[in-house]
């Protein structure tokens, strides 16, 4: 029989003083479902990778704007969304530029790329939505 | 030897001729990580250091902000011919600087006897 999928819904402001919270939800989701510690903690750095993206970009700064984070761990896997009512840029989309390490910028869509199996920007008339999934 | 301001980031902090040796404590992300860069800069602006060590041990997880707070310290050192050293790296971290490729462009070291050497 299989177990019913587990999702957790957050709704905050985006703040960076609600980062941690939400990467250490995330986390313990992942645990809870048997998700490896180096895999989980991987998870949640691209979370805490996407929303200060959001934060930063899309928000450009601004605390008091909302962002729903939804995770469901369904299939062997954590699917996670997070949808944001901001410029809708789609940081997929920007020119290409080669990664300089000692240049700020652009670590944390290399993380999103490299850690999770999955990783999709989807413009939405008003913000955008961003779906990651990550084998467990 | 000179004890330099600190704060909740940078608990311990000193100097020790050219060389800052300083501990940093806590997950830093993008909430805290410009109460790092207060720190690290204004010691940097103030004593002029050729080289800084940066005790991790009580880091367990930074984000890309950080690295950044990390890498424009860097930079500023650069420019006099100065180096960051990182030391008591946990494996987060470390990761997420091997990811970033700048596991060598920082000096990484066991701890910091052997960082005072290097």
């Amino acid at each position: 029989m299989t177990a019913p999928p587990v999702k957790l819904r957050l709704k905050i402001l985006s703040d960076p003083a609600n980062l941690a919270a939400v990467r250490l939800a995330i986390e313990a989701l992942c645990q809870e479902n048997g998700m490896k510690k180096e895999a989980s903690d991987e998870v949640g750095l691209c979370v805490n990778e996407a929303l200060a993206n959001v934060i930063r970009h899309a928000y450009n700064k601004a605390a008091n704007r909302p962002i729903e984070i939804t995770a469901e761990f369904r299939d062997d896997a954590v699917r996670i969304a997070i949808r944001d009512w901001g410029n809708g840029v789609n940081p997929e989309k920007l020119p290409p530029q080669p990664y300089d390490p000692l240049r700020p910028g652009g670590l944390g869509l290399i993380c999103l790329l490299k850690m999770m199996n999955h990783v999709q920007f989807t413009p939405q008339p008003d913000g955008m939505l961003l779906e990651m999934t990550r084998n467990k | 030897m000179p004890e330099l301001p600190t704060n909740q980031i940078v608990p311990t902090a000193r100097l020790d001729g050219d060389t800052i040796i300083a501990a940093v404590r806590g997950e830093i992300d993008l909430h805290n990580s410009p109460a790092l860069r207060t720190a690290l800069l204004g010691a940097v602006n103030k004593y002029h250091p050729k080289k800084i060590i940066l005790n991790l041990d009580l880091v367990p997880y930074m984000d890309s902000s950080a690295i950044a707070v990390l890498v424009e310290t860097l930079q500023k050192l650069r420019k006099i011919g100065g180096k960051v050293v990182l030391t008591n790296l946990q494996p987060r971290v470390k990761g997420l600087l091997e990811i970033a490729r700048l596991n060598t462009v920082f000096v990484l070291v066991a701890d910091e006897a052997e960082a005072m050497k290097a």
